[in-house]
């Protein structure tokens, strides 16, 4: 299980599908994040099927635009939609407005909640394909760097930056030990031994971070490093990038303006 | 280059670390310090490198005392440490912004600090990587690219703490040749006592925090002295 998990968590590292020549993706990195965290907050607030619909081909077309791969998309879509099964079938029932199109034994399925059912779907994955289309038009350090430019707390910045870095180490660590477990026939079950062993494990993993931090903090002090994060990443603005961010966040309005008054 | 007077470190659990350790380095020297695990030679290290403070004793390290704040400041342009573990050095997200990252910290303008990374990167053998993850590295690059981010900062005084460490024979190798083809003084800390005797010309025995014998490479000749302080002789 530790290994899936260990798979699934490098699997999210989107670097190495990082597309570095599409139109997206060579706009400036703070005009795309202040645009797609707009578009990001505007889906959110949608509360028609709609524009929720709408929404979600916008969000493809601009996957598209960034050139995502599809494969990449796809299959990190499938495993969201399959985590939100049981919300959108239990959604249908517990909405009691509208018309009741189904009924037994109490339970009864209303169109309202069909379409609520419906609207959390197509927000959800219209959400999470705009997220994944910025996290793949920019190298994940310089949507940072943008972030702080745009204003973000440098300290929360440099927190992702390091924690992103090491989680991949501390997974590794992860790893091994669940070898080094394995090879002396611990098997996970549901028994007091086994939680006892998950418990050292974990306490081993947090000392570990602990003492590896300390390192790091040594090796960062070793380079000069005085508290502030500098970066040769820098940003030049086009009017191109003034061009997206207006079509972005003009769609983004005409969809909330729909959803409110329509 | 580096000058070193009774030195005394304790941990803050009381533990001693060093204990009285006293030695110099010439400019352009190379040296290998080398002892059993608990002898103390990367706490030196972090001492040399202002990390630590030591309670007693007086340390000079190209020309400036860790124990002074002022001069701690300047330690970074001057001594250069490579980890143990390159994973505890490799903290930015591309191999070009973590070799950056040090003379970004010495204020440099951006156009010298691209210039310093195309150099050590070239210097390691690393051009065409500068946009490579870190995790993404083998063992060796790691350490290729952990080398270059010490270079690029240009320091008179490198540290290498067991730099042959989770490397593969050729890329140990390859760690021997950069190692003889890099500038400045050296002071290597390691128990790899063959990648020792292929760097340096002199060795300082360490043990149990104390400087227990110094001399010529060919003292690691002596069986009964590698194996009172936990080693083996190279010298086959």
């Amino acid at each position: 299980m530790l290994i899936e998990l260990y798979a699934n968590c490098m699997s999210l590292n989107p670097e190495h599908v990082t597309t570095r020549d599409s139109w997206l993706a060579l706009r400036d990195a703070r005009w795309r994040l202040a645009a797609f965290v707009i578009a990001i907050v505007g889906v959110a607030l949608l509360r028609q099927p709609g524009p929720a619909s709408v929404a979600l081909g916008l969000a493809i077309v601009l996957a598209i635009v960034g050139r995502v791969p599809g494969a990449w998309l796809r299959t990190r879509l499938g495993l969201l939609l399959f985590a939100l099964i049981p919300f959108l079938i239990l959604l249908p029932f517990t909405v009691n407005r509208g018309e009741r199109l189904w009924e037994w034994q109490g339970l009864a399925i209303t169109d309202a909640g069909l379409i609520v059912a419906a609207t959390l779907a197509l927000k959800t994955v219209a959400l999470v394909t705009l997220a994944f289309t910025l996290l793949a038009t920019a190298p994940l350090h310089v949507t940072l760097c943008a972030a702080s430019k745009l204003g973000v707390p440098k300290l929360i910045v440099q927190l992702v930056l390091l924690t992103y870095r090491y989680v991949f180490v501390l997974l590794d660590e992860l790893s091994r030990l669940r070898v080094a477990l394995r090879v002396r026939g611990f098997r996970n079950a549901t028994s007091m031994h086994a939680f006892r062993t998950i418990g050292q494990v974990t306490g081993t993993l947090l000392v570990r971070g602990s003492d590896r931090a300390e390192r790091v903090s040594h090796a960062m002090r070793c380079r000069g490093f005085d508290g502030h994060f500098r970066t040769l990443t820098s940003f030049h603005s086009k009017p191109a990038d003034a061009f997206m961010f207006l079509l972005l966040v003009g769609a983004t309005s005409g969809l909330v303006a729909w959803d409110v008054l329509g | 280059m580096i000058d070193i007077r009774e030195l005394r470190y304790a941990y803050p659990d009381g533990r001693v670390a060093l204990d009285g350790v006293s030695f110099s380095v010439a400019a352009g020297e190379s040296v290998g310090l080398i002892g059993p695990n608990g002898a103390g030679k990367t706490t030196l290290f972090l001492c040399l490198s202002g990390v630590f403070r030591p309670r007693l004793g007086c340390v000079n390290i190209a020309g400036l005392d860790p124990a002074d704040a002022a001069k701690r400041k300047q330690l970074p342009a001057k001594v250069g440490v490579v980890f143990q573990n390159s994973d505890d050095q490799l903290f930015s997200s591309t191999v070009a912004e973590d070799v950056a990252f040090g003379p970004l910290n010495l204020h440099l303008p951006a156009d010298e600090v691209r210039q310093r990374v195309a150099e050590s990167l070239g210097q390691v053998g690393m051009i065409g990587q500068e946009d490579r993850v870190p995790f993404q590295l083998s063992g060796g690059e790691k350490r290729r690219a952990a080398i270059a981010g010490v270079l690029a900062m240009r320091p008179e005084v490198l540290l290498l703490d067991e730099p042959s460490m989770f490397l593969d024979p050729r890329g140990r190798r390859e760690l021997i040749r950069l190692i003889n083809g890099l500038p400045g003084t050296k002071l290597i800390a390691s128990h790899d006592l063959a990648l020792v005797r292929d760097t340096c010309s002199r060795v300082i025995v360490m043990d149990a925090g104390k400087m227990m014998i110094e001399g010529p490479a060919a003292l690691m000749k002596d069986v009964q002295l590698m194996e009172k302080h936990g080693l083996e002789t190279p010298f086959v």
